[in-house]
């Protein structure tokens, strides 16, 4: 096969996915970026403004909020799914508990369940007059006005959210780490027994080392995951009450698709995708640093 | 390329019988419409209703076939503007008559009803019949008129414990510990979503606090959102949440857990709109009945306006694509009559509506009805804020209120702020 029918052969196979990944990422990416320079709502053309949208954004309190809630999350997956997910895998693997095919399926139940009846689920127990949760506390203190006050606070509100999410998607993870934790060969770990290493030796110095492109894969899912968080918290919250559980997905969705301003909106999206990029960015130094320590 | 060809000619083949078939239809007189519905399939108490005017419309009109397609909440706006945006409207539109669908109606893509209407403009009450376009236009013929504002009243509960309906905000505010103490929510409301502070309570106040005169100045910019009338408006909302009169819990409630309690026997009063009627007429229980007025909010300390004020908005309706000529627009025209007209608002009172339209036949009303009949014939009215500003502008009001009723901002500091949002950017103060 010469030079030219090679290439040839790498275009046919390669065009179409090339093709269809263009015509359903790259064109909207690029069109939104185009129209987050502009003022549109819809109809006629779109008005070049500059960068207004983007001071707009950065001058708007509610944008900086639901930016610190979406840290929040971030902070929830990165710091709070990966390390128990990792946990439970390690836990499970290792056998340390009875049941352990019990444990797991229970782990992950709830990623099967749909975001929004997880969400209206959640909001039955937590919010409202009658929730579960609610109900039960008002039968213990007697006070037939008690609330969850957390959830009316500017700076809690976000808690109970940030709770559900924890439960959600930790199942994920851990199966995820189990999976590739049983593909480390016994025969490395029996060896090590055999030699002597403690369970934290064997933790530090074999697994954690095997496991590194994982987590760092997993924490990639966690923070573009997280950065795009709508689902669970529009059908929970929708972000209410008074914004105190929006986040910037749901701030670009009111903006574009209930006051149509669709060039401020894609301005939005845009700054999500910087910011996805941005921590994937630091995060993939972090890794490298780590990843050199071992080698 | 023998297969290329044969293939051509079985896709025009097929083409041309779905043109023959079309015309086929022309020829038999039967007149086709797309219509794009606001309702909710799951919501039996409102599908019980459109059926009975379909299964209706159906007799009425053999030779106008319905293809219909439902959405609703903000799928329905999203998909109706993404229609506008491909000028591809279908033949029948259910519209709003103020600000909600204004992206339709200001952008010249519906027909004005008013050389169809007529002198059956007369037939209708004249709240219904207010301009929704800037030459006096009627885009869509509303269904009804609706009160937002209504204080269902659960007189058992107030005889059982010697009270009365209050006259005065501080008569009201009087009986709130007596039942609390009693096990009862004073007054039951929802604002987990927001909107239903100002819709179904913010907006009569306005108007009760500084008067229909300076409601109109405020919306051309002549008077502002600031003035202490406004911040007194608020100020009530203010001192009733800080003294527990509202539902615990209220700014997470979801819309309709107020109504139950209200149904049960557990609170005294119910803030909602008019519409709760055709809820109430379905579920209170009948020995309730008699018990249940609906009366307006007492007077409030320093009132300028109208006592015993409500506001009310026209309601929606459908309308037709600007584009409809000739036998399509006559059509289109036969179904907005028959939904909005006699024969759609008898079927309407039925279950428990209050048409627009004055002729309708309101003998087998239930009593509630009757009781909402009487309040919107006998109460003043001001405007709902939210037919009257902006969308987005609730974006900024809606959660003001949440927060003042928390605790974390002044009734001044919430006027400030929506009247800061209304002076830049509201299409009525910038034309």
């Amino acid at each position: 096969m010469d030079f030219r029918e090679k290439r040839r052969s790498y275009w046919y196979l390669v065009g179409p996915a090339v093709l269809i990944y263009s015509l359903v990422i790259i064109f909207p990416v690029v069109v939104s970026f185009v129209l987050g320079f502009t003022k549109w709502s819809g109809f006629g053309s779109p008005v070049f403004v500059g960068i207004k949208n983007y001071i707009t954004m950065m001058k708007d309190p509610v944008f900086l909020y639901d930016l610190r809630n979406n840290l929040l999350i971030v902070g929830t997956s990165v710091f709070g799914q990966i390390p128990l997910g990792f946990v439970l895998a390690y836990i499970l693997y290792r056998k340390m508990v009875k049941f352990g095919n019990f444990f797991e399926s229970m782990i992950f139940l709830p990623i099967t369940i749909s975001a929004v009846v997880v969400a209206i689920m959640w909001n039955r127990i937590f919010f409202g007059n009658s929730g579960m949760f609610t109900s039960l506390m008002r039968m213990i203190t007697g006070d037939q006005r008690w609330i969850m006050a957390i959830s009316e606070s500017k700076s809690g509100a976000i808690f109970p959210v940030l709770f559900v999410i924890l439960w959600m998607y930790t199942g994920l993870y851990m199966i995820i780490y189990l999976a590739n934790l049983q593909k480390i060969s016994p025969s490395v770990l029996e060896a090590a027994i055999i030699d002597g290493a403690s369970e934290g030796q064997i933790l530090g110095r074999i697994i954690l080392p095997s496991m590194i492109n994982v987590l760092f894969t997993t924490a990639i899912f966690a923070i573009s995951g997280s950065l795009k968080s709508f689902d669970l918290i529009f059908a929970m919250t929708n972000g209410g009450p008074a914004h105190y559980t929006e986040v910037v997905a749901i701030y670009m969705y009111i903006n574009t698709f209930k006051y149509y301003k669709y060039g401020f909106g894609s301005a939005v999206s845009i700054m999500i995708i910087i910011l996805s990029v941005g921590l994937i960015t630091i995060l993939n130094k972090f890794v490298r640093r780590i990843e050199r320590k071992y080698e | 390329m023998k297969k290329l060809l044969v293939l051509a000619l079985v896709l025009l083949l097929a083409v041309g019988s779905l043109f023959a078939a079309a015309e086929k239809e022309a020829a038999d007189g039967v007149v086709e419409l797309d219509m794009y519905h606001y309702h909710n399939l799951a919501d039996d108490t409102a599908t019980g209703q459109w059926n009975e005017i379909m299964a209706a419309f159906e007799v009425s009109y053999p030779n106008i076939t319905l293809n219909i397609e439902y959405q609703n909440n903000e799928p329905f706006h999203n998909k109706l503007q993404a229609m506008a945006v491909a000028k591809q409207l279908p033949d029948v539109v259910y519209l709003w008559p103020k600000k909600r669908t204004g992206y339709v109606t200001g952008a010249g893509l519906i027909k004005d009803l008013v050389p169809f209407l007529g002198d059956k403009v007369n037939e209708f009450s004249p709240a219904a019949m207010t301009p929704q376009g800037p030459n006096g236009e009627i885009y869509e013929v509303p269904q009804q008129v609706t009160a937002t504002h209504v204080v269902f009243t659960n007189n058992k509960i107030l005889d059982e414990l010697g009270l009365t309906y209050p006259k005065t905000l501080d008569e009201m505010l009087a009986q709130g510990p007596k039942l609390a103490a009693a096990g009862y929510i004073p007054i039951a409301m929802d604002n987990g979503d927001g909107w239903q502070m100002q819709s179904c309570f913010l907006s009569a106040l306005t108007e009760r606090a500084g008067g229909m005169d300076w409601y109109n100045d405020v919306l051309v910019g002549k008077a502002s959102f600031s003035d202490t009338e406004f911040v007194n408006a608020l100020n009530v909302i203010k001192v009733l949440s800080d003294n527990d009169m509202f539902s615990p819990g209220i700014n997470q409630a979801p819309y309709g857990n107020a109504l139950s309690d209200f149904e049960n026997g557990k609170a005294a009063y119910l803030i909602d709109g008019g519409w709760r009627v055709q809820s109430l007429v379905e579920e209170l229980p009948e020995a309730l009945v008699p018990y249940v007025t609906l009366e307006a909010f007492p007077d409030i300390p320093n009132q300028v306006g109208q006592s015993q004020s409500t506001a009310v908005v026209a309601g929606t309706g459908f309308g037709m694509n600007a584009n409809l000529e000739g036998t399509k627009a006559d059509a289109a025209w036969d179904w907005i009559w028959f939904y909005s007209g006699e024969e759609g608002a008898n079927i309407r009172v039925g279950h428990g509506m209050i048409p627009s339209y004055i002729n309708a036949d309101m003998g087998s009303q239930h009593p509630l009805l009757a009781k909402l009949v009487d309040f919107l014939n006998t109460k003043p009215a001001g405007y709902v804020i939210d037919a009257v500003v902006d969308g987005e502008g609730m974006g900024v009001l809606h959660p003001g209120i949440q927060e003042m009723m928390f605790g974390n901002k002044t009734p001044q500091a919430v006027a400030d702020e929506f009247e800061a949002w209304v002076a830049a950017n509201d299409s009525t103060r910038n034309p």
